[in-house]
């Protein structure tokens, strides 16, 4: 791990009257692991759209890979930031194909066309699903889709991988599964990952640390007790 | 409440008699005189056909529909893009006037353009020299007014489809990709079915439409249909020429039905959050764009019919003149919008609640039977009711202009009523049964409260569509009981053209006065 890669300082951002995230700072290094853990409408998901640049914050300082990403003059776009977001939903585009689902990821990166084809290729066998390229998301199980949406989201190569909640619609066998599956990927690719939830189980298997959120406010950072894939 | 003598089953297959009468038999009974009762049927078609004469028709109706669709596309979906995702101040009212022209009749709208394009029109007085009218008789001022008669179709279809993305999946390429991208890309991709689909009903409804190429002298199959009718009064010729036309409708119509799905009938759905602000960059581009068209598609043909009306020497003597037929439009546009909702309520409501196969084919019945073009309608109800015994005792009388209504507009009501009554959530009406009401009462105190603007809604565009009514009604109208459409259309050749522009005034008054209303109510509700 390298030392700070993320770093937030004084996040705040209200909507209306609200306050949704208030004066968070934390550190993030290099390939680490965080699960931020809260119960619904405290604040995870907002904190996490305000690093992606989905939303900006009303005050505070979010810096990326030691550059400023989002302060009181500056804001970089999401598309410049370098990320990889994998939704609540998954947000997987339903006129598009998987391969084109990926497609469009490598080809707003100007990748190559050999290139994006070599890479598609690795990353849907990485995520076992490399025989379902040209199916339609509509056409995939539950489990088949959180994989798709896991391949979008890595196959841009990006800095930083942030997850919303995405195990919360499958049902405890699978989603078992999954996150220890997604917890080997993230120690194999030594990425730098952010992982929000409400879910204790989620905690314990993927994080190296723990943020703990209630009403928008940081409560509480934990070193999370290391829990080995069985 | 399914059961067979239930009140639900009843009032649904009354309903169903009515479409099937009124929309279905016409054009049945018509196909099948052409089909039965001549020794050459073949080759009174071969002959009709395959003449050349008939293949320029061919292609002069489908250059029309086509280019049409297409500049029709090109203006109504950025328009329709714009009023979904740009915060614009007055939106409501922006909507409704870039909308109003599409009630307008098109021969109103034609109207105008003669008055504006022609050698003493407005934009040569202002231009101070001939800019328009070599031009104004010809297939590209039918495309040019038939565009800015439909281009709200469009426009209102692609507002509905972008604004019902789901806003996750443009941030999920805006993750990655610049504005721009996502726009073509995603935004536009997850809208194009339905902004083909809304191009292939404008296709539809151009090729179908009469009043304007009869107007501006453009031959097509609608205006030769009116001819074999009203010059060489040949009922089989006209039928015959019919069927090209039908044919085209109806696959066009089909292929737009596949295309739209269940997006027909369903207005709204939940949305996780708001979307990206893609197009705020381009909000001065589109506020210019869409004035440039209320210009263009409201003000300006309007300006043209004020400006020549002013030659007209008594007001009193043109209303006094047409004074029957603005009553009979007045009246039997209430009576057939009135009669129309009422039928359409009840199979709106069987079509909410239709699933799978069921819902597609009746959706399918309903896009094709309204794209049947108006003169054919008039044929099909000619065919039908013109014989001796029982149905001839109503052709001949008023009846069958509200018969026209209901034929040429339940079809629009039933896809509309539909959409209101899915927006009621089924639970309240098993709520309601398991209180103890019945079916009529659920209906009448559950449902029909929830979609009374609905109804209100599809009342007023039925009753302005009947108003404006020509292609069916010249056919079938009894004689001397023309409707102020008809009365213009024949006065055109004959009355002064102050005169003519007068009652084109007073039509589209008529026609945008509940719009104005519907505008300031809308700008009131905004303001709170």
């Amino acid at each position: 791990m390298t030392s700070s890669y993320l770093r937030l300082t004084g996040i705040t951002k209200r909507y209306r009257d609200r306050v949704a995230v208030e004066d968070v700072s934390v550190d993030i290094a290099g390939g680490e692991g965080i699960v931020v853990l809260g119960p619904s409408g405290c604040g995870k998901t907002t904190l996490l759209r305000l690093i992606a640049g989905l939303a900006r914050p009303d005050s505070g300082e979010i810096w990326l890979a030691g550059q400023l990403a989002s302060g009181a003059a500056t804001f970089v776009p999401p598309y410049e930031r370098q990320l990889g977001f994998v939704f609540q939903d998954l947000a997987l585009w339903p006129h598009l194909s998987v391969g084109k689902n990926l497609d469009f990821v490598m080809k707003a990166a100007k990748a190559p066309k050999a290139e994006r084809r070599a890479r598609a290729e690795k990353i849907l066998s990485l995520v076992q699903i490399e025989q379902l390229s040209n199916r339609y998301p509509h056409e995939l199980s539950g489990g088949e889709q959180q994989r798709v949406a896991l391949a979008r989201a890595l196959v841009g190569e990006p800095r930083l991988l942030l997850l919303d909640e995405p195990l919360s619609s499958l049902d405890a066998d699978l989603r078992a599964m999954l996150r220890l599956e997604l917890r080997q990927l993230q120690r194999a690719l030594r990425l730098t990952t952010i992982y929000v939830t409400h879910d204790r189980e989620d905690a314990a298997v993927l994080a190296d640390r723990v943020v703990e959120m209630r009403r928008g406010r940081i409560i509480a950072v934990d070193q999370a007790k290391p829990q080995e894939p069985s | 409440m399914w059961g067979l003598r239930s009140t639900r089953t009843l009032v649904i297959a009354a309903a169903t008699v009515v479409f099937v009468v009124c929309c279905v038999l016409p054009l049945a009974s018509m196909l099948a005189g052409t089909f039965s009762g001549r020794t050459s049927v073949g080759s009174t078609y071969a002959a009709l056909l395959l003449d050349p004469r008939q293949r320029r028709l061919l292609f002069n109706t489908a250059l029309l529909g086509i280019m049409t669709a297409t500049f029709a596309t090109v203006i109504g979906a950025p328009l329709g893009v714009a009023l979904a995702r740009l915060e614009l101040r007055g939106k409501a009212i922006l909507r409704v006037l870039l909308a109003a022209p599409m009630l307008l009749p098109p021969v109103v709208v034609g109207l105008a353009w003669i008055s504006l394009g022609g050698d003493t029109g407005l934009l040569t007085q202002l231009a101070g020299r001939d800019l328009l009218s070599t031009w104004t008789h010809t297939m590209s001022g039918a495309v040019l007014v038939l565009t800015l008669v439909l281009y709200p179709v469009s426009m209102l279809a692609t507002e509905v489809a972008v604004r019902r993305i789901e806003p996750r999946l443009e941030e999920a390429a805006l993750i990655v990709a610049r504005p721009g991208r996502v726009v073509w890309h995603i935004t536009l991709g997850l809208a194009a079915p339905s902004i083909t689909a809304a191009a292939l009903v404008i296709f539809v409804l151009a090729a179908s439409d009469f009043g304007v190429p009869g107007l501006l002298r453009v031959r097509v199959y609608t205006t030769e249909v009116f001819t074999a009718f009203a010059a060489l009064y040949d009922f089989g010729r006209g039928a015959v020429l019919t069927l090209p036309l039908l044919v085209i409708s109806t696959l066009v119509a089909a292929a737009a039905v596949a295309l739209a799905g269940e997006r027909l009938i369903t207005t709204r759905r939940a949305m996780s959050g708001r979307h990206p602000p893609l197009f705020d960059p381009w909000k001065p581009a589109a506020v210019a764009a869409a004035s440039a068209m209320v210009l263009l598609a409201l003000v300006l043909p309007l300006a043209a019919l004020v400006r020549e009306v002013q030659g007209v020497r008594s007001w009193a003597e043109v209303v006094a003149g047409s004074g029957i037929a603005i009553r009979n439009s007045l009246v039997l546009a209430a009576v057939g919008a009135t009669l129309t909702v009422a039928v359409g309520l009840g199979l709106g409501y069987a079509r909410a609640r239709a699933r799978g196969t069921v819902g597609i084919i009746a959706d399918l019945a309903c896009v094709v039977l309204f794209a049947v073009p108006s003169t054919v309608v008039g044929v099909g109800l000619i065919g039908l009711w013109n014989r001796p015994g029982v149905l001839g005792t109503v052709y001949g009388t008023d009846a069958m202009l509200v018969l026209v209504c209901l034929a040429r507009f339940l079809p629009l009501a039933v896809l509309g009523l539909a959409a209101a009554v899915r927006h009621v959530p089924y639970s309240h009406e098993e709520a309601a049964a398991a209180a103890g009401a019945g079916w009529a009462r659920t209906i009448s105190t559950i449902v029909v409260p929830q979609m009374s603007a609905s109804l209100v809604a599809v009342w007023v565009v039925v009753f302005v569509l009947a108003f404006g009514e020509l292609g069916a009604s010249i056919l079938v109208a009894p004689p001397g009981e023309a409707t102020l459409p008809i009365r213009i259309y024949t006065m055109i050749a004959n009355a002064p053209p102050a005169n003519v522009a007068a009652l084109a005034l007073l039509q589209s008054v008529v026609i945008l006065s509940p719009l104005t209303l519907l505008a300031w109510g809308l700008t009131l509700r905004e303001a709170r």
